[in-house]
């Protein structure tokens, strides 16, 4: 009776993990195709265009920038400064210095020449009070605006605030660590204006690592693969998920977030939705999901659009430690933006996000560790049991196993056949040895911080913010040449 | 020989009766492993031919610069503005290399970027350069290419170089398919035609979109060819409401008073965003006698449209509507009227320097805030 | 000789400036970026008579190299032209606030170009 019962069982979990299996490889191979076309597309586009009449038009529109900052004094004042040499015609920089322990503000009042002003800011979104506001009295750095506030302990207050004292349509939030292309703002604010029929929302672009580059004073000179091991798997990770995945998305129009490192948002709309929630984990996914949502309740025909050009390089994190940290952040954000906003499951009237990006994140996403936990669980109890059919285990697995490998690889030939970054093929290699390791190394990892994430999640477990150790890009630089 | 052979058939065999999940799972694994052997020779070969491009490139271009340098630069005659006849001897540029097309492409985007930089007499010799070396056939046979995006870099070439185009050519692709083609076509027969450039504003049916306008404005602003119509005949007539709120620009850039009646006309459209859009466009022609009627319309509008008429009023800065400001300022509850409302005042400074004053001895601290805010130079927006 | 001071991150618009002002006796020095301006300009103790400088440039732009040099209190004044093909009119505005003695969009003609560096230097002679 019970042998019959668990035979059942397994015959019927072995089904499902098929089924669901199938689907996702399915998914990965549609994805693989959607985005080679929208890379395509985008790279004769770009070809097409000689020289960039956005540059010179009044009819540019405005971009605030908004660069979050917590004790970032090792790198402020060379990052603001490359900020400010951003080709565009019509921006302004807003610097939020979220309450930093450290000299970060003595040290841009110092060398741009801030003084406090009486400015008319407007509590749009609330946040944790702004103690002043400061702007440089040179000239030369008028698109400049400095905001003190008390720390508010998230990303998410301190870019409200921003929101809140920007002064154009559109803003781009990114991470005063960042490093960005010269050319960000050109190529963000361009997939909105070419936009036909849609109301663009949001514009994100390919993040990569930048822990092997050469920076000096917070421009680029030289782009590397990352040498240490943990943060060269983030940069395939990176390249597969911005590459492949989220321009494959974006051809569907189905993106389903854009990443807090650099994107460019409709600022009425991320007003009227609320601005970024200071207590989600995942604050940027969460934001995208709630203006979505915004935009469907109130009958917006909106686009979200992905750039597959690298614009944006952020440090990695190297550790063990601290990358599990970012990970468990990232799940536990994941678990409560499908909690939060569960109603929107399979609801036609929320369009693709309900339709297909819930869907898809909740099944691929969210469920994917606790299911590969329980394949993995229910093969090791066959093994001892003696149920296993080994040959055709090993079969599965080493299918799975290319099947990923060529995923990864696809992932770099699309990111490679549009740009040839880096210098050599060999560096290339190097990164395309990495996806061998990747399912025996990394997989394990992140599967394990998603379940430490879920965790979290279920016992509400307070965390703290853990905020990263900067070790300072232009330090990194032998030789060059100190400022002034 | 014969045991390979055996062992071979026998995994043949073993695959051929296996269950189905083997069957796909060695198809699918050998497809995986073949892609990725093709990707890694696809990006080996793409890496080594953009390669192969850059260094013939790096080698061709200071050549191509020192002739430009040589013959164009150097040249004394080039340095008055009267128009000179073709000074370059074309037989400088008969090398063998150039009867290639990827170094004649080269020379063609170096021409380019150097016309991107100056113009005049100078400018004219770069395109005699390039007609008299018939490149503006390679131009034209890419023009007939299968592949919209290489149509589209022979327009950008035509259009760089100024070569007139026949309407037979170029109007099919005013209507092609391909978004990005059709308006690339469009701004090119602008600047191209010798007959109506404008005569889209006529007949175009869809919206142009942003990114469209920019680059027209580019093209009409630069091109010293084209004759620049009154635009009110758009402003009225057209019922094309990107074209309409596109020529309001224009008469905004060309300072075209003409127009203002047309423009007035548009105050009463029932489109709230043109009818913000005409407001603007009033404001920066600083027109004074519109102001009595932006005033009298302005509590029936929308937010966008008061906005703009507060923002009209600073800009006409005419003294003449302090007290309106000033009621706007202190009654209304939305802060980015009272915010609009002080900026204007305080455009309007030089009329009501008392009313100022008083505001920001008697104002609540919020609007105390706001004014200085409006006052303070280092505070552009 | 007139000692004049290029920056210009664009490939080709050096080498027609280089040319256009090639027929009078002026020494030329010409840097990419705003960083190297800086240090030029320190190297040579601000020892110029003309700076032509481009806005959008990386490490510093040129609004900063224009406020840093019309902001020295001590030394004889320098004279900035600046070409660019940005002529945003607010951008156009903010340099001629910060100091700049002349604007010029892209594409120039090469005879103003001459004129006007004449010009100027003579004016600060």
């Amino acid at each position: 009776m019970n042998g019959i019962f668990w035979e059942t069982a397994g015959k019927f979990f072995e089904s499902g993990i098929f089924v669901y299996g199938t689907t996702l490889l399915i998914t990965y191979a549609l994805l693989a195709t959607f985005s080679i076309i929208a890379v395509r597309a985008y790279a004769r586009k770009e070809q097409s265009y000689q020289a960039d009449p956005l540059l010179s038009s009044p009819l540019a529109p405005g971009i605030t920038v908004l660069a979050p900052a917590y004790n970032e004094g090792l790198t402020i004042i060379y990052n603001v400064r490359s900020l400010m040499t951003l080709v565009y015609p019509k921006y302004e920089i807003i610097v939020i210095n979220d309450g930093s322990t450290d000299n970060s503000l003595e040290q841009l009042i110092e060398a741009f020449e801030l003084v406090a002003v009486d400015f008319a800011y407007n509590v749009k979104i609330p946040t944790q009070p702004v103690r002043r506001i400061y702007k440089s009295s040179n000239p030369a750095y008028s698109q400049l605006t400095i905001i003190d506030k008390v720390n508010g302990k998230s990303k998410a207050d301190a870019v409200n605030a921003g929101i809140n004292a920007a002064s154009f349509d559109y803003f781009v939030c990114t991470d005063v660590d960042c490093i960005l292309h010269e050319h960000t703002l050109i190529e963000l604010i361009k997939p909105v204006l070419q936009e036909p029929k849609r109301r663009v929302i949001a514009t994100g672009a390919t993040l990569r690592i930048a822990n092997s580059c050469e920076f000096d004073q917070g421009v680029m000179t030289r782009m590397r693969p990352p040498k240490q091991l943990l943060p060269r798997f983030q940069e395939v990770e990176y390249i597969r998920a911005f590459v492949l995945g989220k321009m494959g998305w974006s051809l569907i129009n189905c993106v389903p977030n854009v990443s807090g490192g650099l994107g460019l948002f409709d600022k009425e709309v991320a007003i009227r939705s609320g601005g970024y929630d200071f207590s989600s984990f995942g604050e940027d996914m969460e934001l995208m999901t709630r203006m979505c949502r915004y935009a469907c309740d109130n009958g917006i025909d909106y686009a979200i659009r992905y750039v597959p050009r690298t614009l944006c390089w952020t440090e990695a994190p190297v550790t063990v430690r601290i990358f599990g940290r970012q990970r468990t952040r990232w799940a536990r954000g994941l678990a409560q933006l499908m909690h939060a906003h569960f109603r929107m499951f399979l609801r036609p009237r929320y369009g693709r996000m309900g339709m297909v990006i819930f869907p898809y994140n909740f099944f691929f996403e969210l469920l994917a560790p606790v299911v590969e936990v329980g394949g993995i669980i229910f093969y090791i109890t066959g093994a001892i049991l003696g149920w296993i059919n080994w040959p055709t285990a090993i079969l599965l697995l080493i299918f799975v196993y290319t099947y990923s490998v060529m995923i990864t690889t696809l992932a770099i030939l699309w990111d490679q056949l549009t740009f040839r970054y880096y210098k050599s093929w060999r560096e290339v290699a190097y990164l395309c040895f990495t996806p061998f390791m990747e399912m025996f190394l990394y997989h394990p990892l992140i599967v394990f911080f998603s379940l430490r994430g879920y965790f979290f999640f279920l016992t509400g477990k307070k965390s703290s913010w853990g905020n990263m150790q900067r070790r300072g890009f232009q330090q990194r630089t032998p030789g060059a040449a100190p400022a002034n | 020989m014969e045991t390979v052979f055996d062992f071979f058939m026998s995994i043949v065999d073993r695959f051929r009766y296996a269950p189905l999940v083997i069957q796909i799972a060695v198809t699918f694994t050998f497809i995986a492993v073949t892609l990725t052997a093709i990707a890694y020779l696809s990006i080996l070969i793409n890496r080594y031919r953009s390669y192969q491009r850059e260094k013939k490139l790096a080698k061709l271009n200071p050549l191509i610069d020192d002739l430009l340098t040589e013959h164009i630069l150097m040249n004394e005659a080039l340095y008055n503005e009267e128009t000179v006849e073709p000074v370059v001897p074309l037989e400088v540029f008969d090398k063998p290399v150039f009867s290639k097309k990827w170094a004649r492409q080269a020379l063609i985007n170096r021409l380019t970027m150097y016309r991107d930089n100056v113009q005049g007499a100078m400018g004219e010799q770069l395109r005699y350069v390039y007609l008299q070396l018939g490149l503006d056939k390679d131009s034209l046979k890419k023009l007939k290419s299968s592949r919209w995006d290489h149509k589209i870099q022979a327009l950008a070439e035509l259009t760089n170089m100024d070569v007139p185009l026949a309407d037979v050519i170029i109007l099919p692709l005013t209507n092609s398919r391909n978004r990005e083609l059709r308006a690339t076509a469009r701004h090119a027969y602008i600047k191209l035609s010798k007959n109506e450039p404008f005569k889209f504003f006529d007949v175009a049916t869809e919206p142009l979109l942003r990114w469209d306008q920019i680059e027209l404005f580019r093209i009409i602003t630069t091109s010293d060819r084209i004759a620049i119509p009154n635009f009110a005949q758009w402003i009225t007539y057209s019922s094309n409401k990107s074209i309409v709120s596109f020529c309001l620009k224009l008469v905004e850039h060309y300072q075209q008073l003409s127009a203002v009646p047309a423009v007035t006309k548009l105050l009463d459209t029932r489109d709230h965003y043109l009818r913000a859009n005409a407001i603007n466009c009033l404001g920066k022609l600083k027109i004074e006698s519109v102001e009595d009627k932006l005033i009298s319309m302005y509590d029936s509008q929308p937010h966008n449209c008061q906005v703009e008429i507060l923002k009209a009023i600073g800009r006409i800065s005419s003294g003449k509507h302090v007290d309106f400001l000033r009621q706007e300022f202190l009654h209304s509850t939305d802060f980015e009227i009272r915010k609009h409302a002080a900026k204007s005042l305080i455009n309007n400074q030089w009329a009501a320097e008392a009313l100022v004053q008083e505001l920001v001895e008697t104002a609540t601290r919020e609007n105390k805030l706001i004014l200085k805010h409006c006052m303070n130079p280092l505070i552009k927006f | 000789m007139y000692r004049i001071l290029v920056i210009e991150d664009d490939e080709v618009m050096p080498k027609i400036i280089e040319r256009i002002l090639h027929k009078e006796a002026y020494h030329l020095d010409h840097v990419v970026n705003g960083k190297e301006a800086l240090q030029k300009l320190e190297e040579t103790n601000y020892g110029y008579d003309l700076i032509i400088t481009d806005i959008m440039m990386p490490y510093a732009n040129g609004f900063e190299v224009l406020s840093r040099v019309k902001n020295r209190k001590e030394g004889k004044p320098i004279a900035v032209i600046i070409v660019s093909n940005a002529g945003n009119e607010d951008m156009i505005l903010e340099g001629f606030k910060l100091g700049a003695d002349d604007f010029l969009k892209k594409p120039v003609i090469p005879g103003e170009l001459l004129i006007r560096v004449k010009r100027l230097l003579m004016r600060y002679q």
